[in-house]
């Protein structure tokens, strides 16, 4: 696909048009020819669920900022994540914000209220341009009932999201202090990147401190505070929008320690 | 007073109002080859967080505690699970640690499935994998509540008004 001007990219649907396709995304218009489907729990289904899949989502482009789900929402459907980064989020009645994950592609989204039928639990946000495949409640609970292996992989998907809530639970809960709360926070960036058994991991810094306060419960001046001491105590250190750290070992026992 | 709970899933009488019990005759039979029935003493802790997870719990009788635990042993109830909750159910599916501390608060019965013996069940059984889902997507918004209730404070914000 040839990239053209800023925001769009050249898309050839099916019927072998070319089309300008949103927000300069690569848009894969058909879940049988993507070639990420093996790396990815849910779209890695036998051909003819795909195919069942396939005629029952749309697949629609969004671009940053934009609000998939709102926490309270009667469940419309699920969102299947193909490209792009989504921020899930929940809020009080007073405006505070915690943000619970960051959501990568292969995730599926609103999973839990489609299936019970509960309003939306988070308000899911996008921070890229995404790709996102929607399917209707009503048309994937049939697709759930007539694919065993789907239903399989939808309930591995939700221990996976009961097991990061239970993480996201104690580290709220249990945690001591808003730097014990921070280091952890960099240590686990670090080990999903595969780049904990480095001596100096590196970790590129896609939120604000505003974002990184909202995962952690605080306000945004203790994390510009703490990561102002992290720097001056030579424990991390920023290049542009990556930051290094230098010393894991006093990082670790700051999780543990706060 | 004689229980209602009989070893035999087929026989019980309370099957009917419990969301993953009330699976068609011929499922169940299939779930009762599988399972091992355990009576238990209260406080008797089932699987402890950390731990590989073995299998799944099915709760027949009596209340569980779930609760994680700090470094430092601080620990926080998530959940007060009541007979018919599948205990230790998302690890078991996902093949990782117990990321909760299950404790029988009463004297109860719990019906165990081994970790292998339940994948071939649910994927020989959709009726019983679509409970599961069923009941996974329960424990996620209790999840989900005690995040919002430790994090931010507060109950969960007003529901969101369709034009």
């Amino acid at each position: 696909m040839r990239r053209r001007g800023i925001g769009f990219a050249v898309w050839r649907p099916s019927n072998g048009g070319s089309v300008l396709s949103p927000y300069g995304l690569d848009i894969v218009e058909s879940c049988l020819t993507c070639k990420m489907r093996s790396d990815r729990i849910f779209c890695d289904l036998p051909t003819a669920a795909l195919q069942s899949f396939e005629a029952i989502k749309y697949a629609t482009a969004y671009p940053k900022g934009a609000v998939l789900f709102v926490e309270g929402q009667a469940p419309r459907g699920i969102f299947v994540l193909c490209k792009g980064r989504v921020k899930l989020s929940i809020c009080a009645t007073d405006g505070k914000t915690l943000i619970l994950r960051i959501a990568e592609p292969g995730e599926v989204l609103g999973l839990s209220a489609t299936v019970s039928g509960k309003p939306y639990e988070l308000t899911a946000e996008t921070i890229d341009p995404c790709q996102v495949n929607f399917v209707k409640r009503e048309d994937f609970l049939r697709f759930l009932k007539d694919n065993s292996e789907a239903c399989f992989k939808v309930a591995e998907q939700l221990s996976e999201k009961y097991n990061n809530a239970c993480h996201e639970v104690r580290s709220l809960g249990l945690s001591h202090s808003a730097s014990e709360k921070l280091a952890k926070l960099l240590l686990e960036w670090s080990s999903k990147n595969g780049e904990a058994v480095k001596q100096e991991p590196r970790l590129k810094l896609a939120l604000t401190h505003e974002e990184i306060a909202q995962m952690i419960g605080t306000s945004r001046e203790t994390v510009t505070r703490l990561f102002a001491d992290l720097k001056k105590r030579q424990i991390v250190q920023a290049k542009g929008s990556t930051l290094v750290i230098r010393n894991k070992v006093a990082l670790k026992t700051m999780a543990s320690n706060g | 007073m004689e229980s209602a709970i009989q070893p035999n899933c087929l026989e019980c009488a309370l099957r009917f109002d419990r969301v993953f019990c009330d699976l068609p005759a011929n499922v169940l039979a299939a779930l009762d080859h599988v399972k091992s029935t355990i009576v238990c003493p209260r406080n008797t802790v089932l699987f402890r967080e950390g731990q590989a997870a073995r299998g799944v719990f099915v709760l027949c009788e009596g209340r569980a505690k779930l609760s994680v635990c700090s470094e430092s042993g601080k620990r926080l109830t998530l959940h007060i699970a009541v007979a018919g909750e599948l205990l230790g159910l998302s690890a078991a599916l996902s093949g990782t640690h117990h990321e909760v501390t299950a404790e029988l608060l009463d004297d109860g019965q719990v019906a165990m499935v081994k970790r292998k013996e339940l994948l071939n069940f649910l994927r020989e059984h959709r009726e019983a994998c679509l409970h599961v889902v069923a009941l996974l997507s329960q424990d996620l918004h209790v999840a989900y509540d005690c995040v919002r209730s430790v994090g931010l404070g507060r109950s969960r914000r007003p529901r969101a008004v369709s034009a």
